[in-house]
């Protein structure tokens, strides 16, 4: 029972992680708040629907993210640079926009209805470890979200392009004058930060259903998981977003009449006793 | 915020005393003339859109108060603009309450929440008080469709008020009719507007700008810099809930799409268009917002036609239909520059 809790919490997590970690890295290098990375996602989401019909899930996990990185450079051309001398705040509504213009468009296309996403043969059926019997495909979203989390934590932490982008998350004008380039940087992780929404849309199809609203429903969590974390903390963000998951799977089983109340409980509750979040970020401005 | 978002406000009133008092009286006549010529020349479907735009009007105008005033966005106002028809409904139904009484509990309970959320949220910065909005707004919009409160709240199907008798001394059938309507909610619009144009001016507005700017430093100087942005949250949320409940005495009916975001951002939508330093700029947006809606509505296009207007107008019209429309006149040489 409580490894089933905890493994499921995993999975949500996983996703969770991949979003709330892209959201925490551009705040770190822009200072900005992505509102449009639930269309982001979205758009993950849906076009791996389209090239899983037609090539594959295989084909559309890899595809996907490589789309969506492109995506991220027009965005920090088109977008975020034009506006780097415009306030956080008013560049954050722009997101916004953005985001319900590219919401619209996709249901333009799609339609409102819901579409199912069948998880490949050989991550359907589950397999049974300890007596337990559990989804593979859950593992499967388990070892991509680590992997992902694991890979990113190495780049951060080991390589140069990760030592700058910390750098300019702790003090972006004294990493400017110690030369790093921050706009070079920032489209790296632009890009980066779609591309890791474009594998979670990817994700999510078979393991959530892809729907209109899941836009909307996925930013809020994100942005519940940002500031529980504490803002631009992408280590807090992590540690949020499995307290937040492990909270929401144990709501949905043990009150399951309030579970879809329990993340805005938790963030009331972690705001009143830590009003910066748990993690230690730059102070949002 | 910007200069460029508030640069305008303290541009608008300039020239000589007997110009001034000749705008007084002009400004005057039309906003008298606003309540009842209108009722007169438009037909009822025209004079229910127009009341419609009144009212998200409403909403933009505490949004754009907020915005202009305090630096802060509140994505949230739908929560109470919505919850003020549900409380209100739920009041008369099931606590068997006289509409007035009804009004007044739940206005008081509004007040409650809106205190102790403020409570909870000013404190943080900008761009996490947006964030936080957004959230308890999400909360609100989900919390209405619980199962255990569907006997309540009507679940997806929402909830038909009928108000029977007179509602604050006025009779529940006048606010149904077009035009009555209009004027009731243009002297609303007037007198809040007027309202929060004066508090803008008053210390409580000097004190929240000062803290926009610096809060900081504000600290350091020895004022309290969380009780003005709790006052001036909790006065938002009262324009809203005022907005609320003359949308559900005309309406009717209240269903959980006044709860939903999209009323948010629409409301941020209208205050953009009109341009948020000012009282008229945010009506005005509510107007032109619910015009455009009705054009554009039809076809499917009101929330593309919202994030395209987000986008434009923050990157290209940062000041809004009436900023723009002042500097205009300035830079022809039709009002004298303000000093």
């Amino acid at each position: 029972m409580i490894a089933l809790l905890i493994a499921n919490s995993l999975a949500l997590a996983s996703l969770l992680i991949m979003l709330s970690s892209g959201l925490a890295l551009i705040y770190g290098l822009r200072d900005v708040i992505n509102f449009g990375h639930g269309a982001i996602y979205m758009l993950g989401a849906y076009l791996g629907y389209t090239i899983a019909l037609v090539g594959g899930f295989w084909l559309a996990l890899p595809l996907v993210p490589v789309l969506l990185a492109l995506l991220g450079i027009a965005f920090e051309y088109l977008a975020l640079r034009p506006l780097q001398r415009r306030s956080h705040i008013e560049v954050a509504l722009v997101t916004l926009g953005l985001g319900i213009i590219l919401g619209q468009i996709i249901i333009y296309f799609y339609g409102g209805e819901a579409r199912s996403v069948d998880a490949p043969k050989i991550l359907s059926g589950s397999v049974t470890i300890l007596q337990l019997s559990y989804p593979v495909y859950r593992l499967f979203l388990i070892v991509m979200g680590l992997g992902s989390c694991a890979l990113l934590a190495l780049w951060l932490r080991w390589t140069s392009s990760g030592l700058y982008v910390r750098a300019v998350s702790q003090d972006p004008s004294v990493a400017r004058m110690m030369g790093i380039n921050a706009d070079r940087l920032s489209l790296l992780v632009t890009s980066l930060s779609t591309a890791f929404a474009g594998i979670a849309g990817v994700l999510a199809g078979p393991y959530l259903s892809v729907d209109p609203g899941m836009d909307v429903v996925m930013i809020v969590n994100c942005l519940i998981i940002v500031v529980i974390g504490g803002t631009g903390s992408i280590g807090g963000a992590i540690i949020a977003a499995l307290l937040f998951g492990f909270v929401q799977v144990a709501g949905s089983v043990f009150l399951p009449n309030l579970a879809v109340l329990v993340p805005y409980i938790l963030l009331m509750v972690v705001l009143l006793i830590a009003p910066g979040g748990i993690g230690r970020g730059r102070v949002l401005s | 915020m910007t200069d460029d978002f508030h640069a305008s406000a303290t541009a608008t009133f300039g020239g000589s005393t007997s110009r001034l008092s000749l705008a007084i009286v002009v400004g005057l006549i039309g906003l008298g003339a606003g309540a009842v010529v209108p009722t007169w020349l438009a037909s009822d479907f025209v004079l229910r859109l127009g009341s419609e735009g009144l009212l998200l009007g409403l909403l933009a105008l505490s949004v754009a108060f907020l915005m202009n005033q305090a630096g802060l966005v509140a994505l949230g106002v739908a929560s109470i603009y919505g919850g003020a028809g549900y409380l209100f409904a739920i009041g008369m139904s099931d606590w068997g309450l006289t509409p007035t009484a009804a009004l007044c509990v739940a206005f008081l309970i509004l007040l409650v929440y809106a205190t102790m959320l403020g409570a909870l949220i000013v404190r943080t910065k900008p761009l996490a008080f947006m964030m936080l909005t957004l959230a308890a707004g999400e909360m609100i919009s989900h919390a209405v469709l619980l199962e255990g409160l569907r006997d309540y709240t009507g679940g997806a199907d929402g909830l038909v008020v009928r108000t029977n008798g007179a509602v604050l001394g006025i009779d529940a059938a006048r606010f149904a009719d077009p035009a009555q309507f209009w004027s009731l909610a243009w002297g609303v619009s007037v007198l809040i507007g007027l309202a929060l144009w004066a508090i803008a001016r008053s210390r409580l507005g000097a004190v929240l700008r000062a803290i926009r700017e610096n809060e900081e430093r504000m600290r350091f100087s020895g004022f309290n810099t969380f009780l003005p942005r709790l006052i001036g949250y909790v006065l938002v949320n009262i324009v809203a809930a005022i907005a609320g409940f003359l949308h559900v005495l005309n309406a009717g009916f209240v269903s959980p799409e006044s709860l939903g975001l999209f009323v948010s951002t629409n409301t941020l939508v209208a205050a953009l268009i009109g341009g948020i330093s000012g009282s008229l700029g945010p009506i005005l947006g509510g107007l032109i917002f619910s015009f455009a809606q009705d054009e554009f509505g039809a076809r499917g296009l009101t929330q593309l036609l919202t994030g395209v207007a987000i986008v434009v107008f923050i990157v290209v019209f940062p000041r809004g239909v009436v900023g723009g429309l002042s500097g205009l006149s300035k830079r022809l040489g039709w009002r004298r520059e303000a000093s």
